[in-house]
């Protein structure tokens, strides 16, 4: 097995002006490769398959252990986590692109600092007094915490609104993370205080309404969060919350 | 601050922008369109699926229906408020959100994106379909609001030409799959269904649904063009249609 | 007179905690960091967090955890300051419950605790198996609630070059670089808190992020600071073994009851699940029956490293043991551990619910770090440190579950620290040295862009790697550390020849890397002559031919200045704080 290679086809651009193009290599494989370790290889000796020298390839990664959300980027046409991808469970040549639906800065890197932007527009934290002793917080039961871990374990990798087909600059979609962000701190007891603004917030323009419920955000999330679920108790929940408000005027 | 400046620098595009919080009345607009999907248009569809299936019934029996509709108070007034308009806003606004979507089952071959996109196809399909079917049955040829006993022998003469009745098949199936799975969409982006299984639970009932829908419209279609009431009469005065008990055959 | 601006380097748990108490007590905060601060690595923490909250009816008190904390660390860590975090621990834990972190839970809606390793008690706080993650997120949250309310202002993709030092030596800003446009820039500022993590990249791979060089800790610490303790390198003994990293196996396996054992047999061909209980080497049990599998960290890997290397007994004579936790039921397994055995089931393909892990030990963390007093400040006036990137809270050996709360509590520190000292500060003459500064790190870059060399940074970056793996990290013999300097002169003159395959302006990750690089090599070389001078075994540090620890001379800690000799830094030593309790004897194999 000494011979096995490892064939990859990387979309390359120099910045957002300059044009885009493919550029292939091969790697010696070994087990365990993934698709960052191949990348770190090509840095290491920045060659093409046709034997022309190259830069490295500019990309976003950081734990490579798919906690941090840094290396998303499409694989064989897929959002996906670049770190788990192992390279064995991938059909060759692997094509690797930037994600689609971010500005692109440079290769395979974009700038994904919407979904931060929103956020903000949700005001997903809990609203605490201060950070001075105010003694334990408030009581959760375990049933109330296994609801909301899943939750919280998104790492804003934003495979979910790459993969959406509502999310785009048109719609201006708002994207399923941040739903699923609104159902933990709507759910958090001191959290809950912000829960009709955050309601409100999200029937905003680009917000929950523009959900076609494709349900890709589901099937992509690296992190398996009920998003759908998320979007469906959210959807009920800013639809009271607006007939509310009418009916109070 | 002191700052060096790079030469040429580049600048990023604007990508799609964060959510506009409690700006804008796009909710409003969206939540009517799926709610009118469901009241009047998916109640009006079912009722006239049923409707229709009585011309399984003969010429008589399907007079007897359209004049029974057409003696309803103020007959015109509620087929624009509840019918046309509904049809037309929920038909238009489709398209527009059709147009703002990206579909992607290239890369995303899942089955729920399948659906999304079906639902978009469904709707232009069943979209273009009523506007033909309303002209051409509502607003020309012979008015079945003053001669209730022609609807029959109208319907017929539409589908002799072998190209309606694939155009209806085709209309009456694409408005179905719409309706029965927008009403799944509906109580999964409404919160009624929130939970995976009831979802899934809930999809059967559709698809249940659905297919009782197709039924009824495939049996209507078969009444016309089915080799029983070849003969139909041009029109059934109205005289017959309100006479008792009636079973012979038309004068 | 203005607001006082201060400037945080780095988005982590320290960084955010420091951003935090200045934002609450009305200051403005420039945030920089080269992620998205979201991503930093502290998110990859994975156990817990300890706090003596005593809610297990075991009687456990702060003064246990400080006890533990200082065994732990083989007395070398001042008493004083790590009895303030033992203290505040509860307290901290309390404030996080607040904001909303996940915790597990007890039946009744109290916080549930795990045991880790190092102590008998059930002190450690967790939320699944991600609590890093947990606790960042809550943070980021808070944080992101100062930015929206124009508190703070963060800059992500800048990287931190230098400290900007006026004529008296007092720190009066940063240079640093965008990492998109690669603009350099001064920024001024009247205290900065430097919380720029671990050093993990020194050692090519580690269970660090990408991030972890060290890079920044290694600019000041050329900028005059004391870098203090650097010889001590937590070796984590389980660590999943991969191309690009060493991925952690959270302690929190072995909390849960996982087990680590060999079969007693060299070369067992059997397939495990065959292997019968009699013929297992459970050999961290056998040899410390008190504290079993939750032995701390550096105690764990030395044993694995005999298992394997003296006896052995690696798996089919690979340097691996078994970390197994098949005998847990699945509920309780992916209630309490189930992020981390996805990763591991993600990344080798082997469900840890049906076959035991295969683990080994991998570089985790720095005890040492920039050297700092009691209120976290550097010798450099105005620079202040937190978190991993200094040395304060673990002595010779961290316990599991101590960082974060060292983040935390430090950051929680330094913050107001930094406030207070800026509220005092004398204004800058001039521009406090900015634009000499600014030229200083132009010159840098212009001289990478234009050298024409024939290295590759990243295969001078491995070799690196390499050198400090083999001759720093469990065992350490001074042969070898001195080939390792020897090494690491080599590749600084080597450094000298490098050629940037990618020489443009704009997105240039290979360019940054470059110059983290060199800071690194900088770095790696007070690791390794530290570790060097350091002849006696202490906590991680350990060296075979002197395998006792030696309070009379090395009871102190090392704190290395740089001097642009290529004889390398300069070494002294500061006596340790010991007013609480007396150093005895470190020992796991029976009670302490």
């Amino acid at each position: 097995m000494a011979d096995k290679t490892v064939q990859l086809e990387i979309k390359r651009q120099a910045s957002p002006e300059a044009p885009e193009m493919w550029e292939k290599f091969e790697l010696a494989w070994r087990p365990g490769m993934n698709v960052i370790s191949a990348m770190m290889e090509i840095a290491a000796n920045p060659v093409t398959a046709e034997g022309h020298q190259t830069t490295p390839i500019a990309y976003d990664s950081n734990c490579l252990e798919e906690i941090c959300g840094s290396c998303a980027m499409r694989i064989n046409g897929r959002a996906r986590m670049a770190c788990s991808s192992l390279v064995e469970n991938l059909e060759q040549p692997i094509r690797v692109e930037p994600l689609s639906k971010f500005p692109l800065v440079r290769d395979l890197q974009v700038d994904r600092s919407v979904l931060f932007e929103n956020l903000k527009a949700v005001k997903a934290w809990v609203p605490v007094d201060g950070t001075y002793d105010l003694g334990s917080g408030p009581r959760v039961f375990p049933q109330q915490q296994e609801a909301n871990y899943p939750l919280s374990n998104c790492i804003s990798c934003t495979c979910c609104m790459e993969v959406c087909p509502q999310f785009n600059p048109a719609t201006g979609f708002v994207g399923a993370a941040t739903i699923a962000q609104v159902k933990l701190f709507n759910n958090h007891p001191t959290g809950k205080v912000f829960k009709e603004e955050r309601l409100r917030a999200l029937a905003g323009d680009g917000g929950i309404q523009e959900c076609g419920y494709a349900q890709n955000c589901v099937e992509a999330c690296p992190k398996q969060i009920p998003l759908t679920n998320a979007i469906s108790d959210i959807g009920r929940d800013v639809m009271v919350q607006k007939v509310k408000d009418w009916l109070r005027g | 601050m002191a700052t060096i400046q790079q030469p040429a620098a580049h600048t990023v595009r604007r990508g799609v922008q964060p959510l506009r919080a409690g700006e804008g009345n796009s909710y409003v607009w969206h939540k009517l369109h799926s709610l009118l999907g469901i009241i009047p248009i998916g109640a009006f569809l079912i009722e006239h699926l049923i409707s229709n299936f009585q011309a399984l019934g003969g010429p008589v029996a399907y007079g007897k229906t359209v004049e029974f509709l057409n003696s309803l108070p103020m007959v015109h007034v509620l087929e624009w408020v509840f019918i046309f308009i509904p049809i037309l806003y929920h038909g238009i606004y489709g398209l527009y959100i059709w147009l703002r979507g990206k579909s992607n089952v290239v890369y995303y071959p899942w089955s729920g994106n399948w659906l999304y996109l079906t639902q978009r196809y469904t709707g232009i399909i069943a979209f273009a379909f009523i506007i033909q079917h309303v002209i051409m049955e509502r607003f020309m040829g012979v008015s079945l609001h003053d001669h209730p006993g022609a609807a029959f022998y109208k319907m017929q003469q539409t589908l002799a030409n072998p190209w309606m009745v694939a155009i209806y098949v085709i209309g009456m199936l694409a408005a179905c799959w719409h309706f029965s799975y927008g009403v799944w969409l509906f109580a999964a982006k409404w919160g009624i269904t929130p939970g995976t299984r009831s979802r899934r639970r809930f999809g059967f009932v559709c698809v249940a649904g659905g297919v009782l829908l197709a039924v009824l419209g495939l049996g209507s279609i078969w009444a016309f063009v089915g080799p029983k009431y070849a003969n139909a009469p041009q029109n059934v005065p109205i005289s017959y249609l309100n006479a008792p008990a009636h079973t012979g055959a038309p004068v | 007179m203005a607001a006082p601006r201060i400037i945080v380097i780095g988005g982590g748990l320290a960084g955010l905690s420091a951003v935090i108490k200045i934002a609450e007590a009305g200051g403005t905060v420039d945030l920089f960091s080269i992620v998205p601060v979201k991503r930093s690595h502290s998110v990859c923490a994975q156990g817990g967090i300890n706090a003596a909250k005593n809610l297990k009816g075991e009687g456990d008190t702060t003064w246990q955890h400080f006890d533990d904390t200082i065994y732990g660390g083989d007395f070398l860590a001042n008493q004083t300051p790590v009895k303030g975090m033992c203290e505040a621990a509860p307290a901290v834990i309390d404030l996080l419950d607040r904001m909303g972190v996940p915790f597990n839970r007890t039946p009744e809606g109290l916080l549930d605790f795990r045991r880790f390793g190092g102590t008998l008690y059930h002190r450690t706080a967790f939320a699944g198996a991600t609590t890093g993650q947990q606790l960042l997120y809550a943070l980021d949250e808070q944080v992101r609630r100062h930015e929206s309310e124009g508190k703070v202002r963060k800059y992500e993709g800048w990287e931190f070059l230098s400290a900007v030092i006026d004529s008296q030596g007092v720190a009066r800003g940063i240079t640093a670089m965008d990492l998109r446009s690669m603009e350099l820039r001064s920024f001024p500022a009247d205290a900065i808190i430097l919380a720029t993590g671990g050093v993990g990249a020194i050692f090519g791979k580690s269970t660090n992020s990408v991030v972890c060089t060290g890079s920044a800790q290694s600019a000041i610490f050329q900028q005059g600071a004391y870098y203090a303790n650097g010889e001590f390198i937590q070796v984590h003994p389980t660590s999943i073994p991969g191309e690009d990293k060493l991925r952690l196996m959270s302690e929190s396996a072995r909390g849960e009851g996982g087990r680590v054992w060999v079969p007693r047999a060299a070369g067992d061909k059997r397939p495990v699940k065959q292997i019968p209980q009699s013929e297992r080497f459970y050999f961290l049990e056998e040899w410390y029956p008190k504290y079993g599998n939750l032995v701390p960290r550096d105690v764990a890997t030395r044993a694995i490293h005999k298992v394997v290397y003296e006896l052995g007994l690696g798996l089919e004579g690979q340097p691996m043991v078994y970390l197994d936790l098949t005998h847990i039921d699945r509920a309780t397994l992916d209630h309490k551990l189930g992020g981390i055995l996805e990763i591991y089931e993600k990344f080798v393909g082997v469900d840890p619910h049906l076959e035991p892990m295969k683990i080994f030990p991998g570089m985790h963390y720095t005890m040492g770090g920039l050297w700092v007093d009691f209120n976290q400040m550097t010798n450099i006036p105005g620079i202040f440190a937190a978190g991993e990137c200094e040395y304060q809270y673990h002595g010779a050996n961290r316990l599991g579950a101590n960082s974060l709360l060292s983040c935390i509590y430090g950051g929680f520190h330094a913050g107001p620290n930094a406030l207070n000292y800026a509220k005092g500060l004398q204004p800058a003459e001039g521009d406090g040295g900015a634009a000499a500064e600014l030229a200083r790190q132009a010159e840098i870059n212009a001289s990478l862009l234009h050298s024409e060399g024939t290295e590759n940074p990243f295969r001078l970056w491995r070799e690196l790697g390499k050198t400090t793996t083999e001759h720093a990290t469990v065992l350490r013999y001074n042969k070898g550390l001195k080939q390792a300097d020897e090494k690491i002169q080599d590749l600084l003159d080597r450094y000298k020849k490098i050629n940037l395959s990618d020489k443009s302006q704009w997105a240039n990750t290979s360019f940054a890397f470059t110059r983290q690089l060199y800071n690194m090599l900088q770095l790696s070389r007070v690791v390794v002559l530290g570790a060097l001078l350091r002849d006696e075994s202490r906590g991680a540090h350990f060296k075979p031919d002197f395998p006792e620890r030696n309070d009379e001379k090395f009871l102190k800690t090392t704190k290395a200045s740089f001097t642009g000799d290529v004889a390398g830094p300069r070494f002294e030593y500061e006596e340790v704080d010991t007013q609480y309790i007396k150093p005895r004897p470190r020992r796991y194999d029976a009670a302490k």
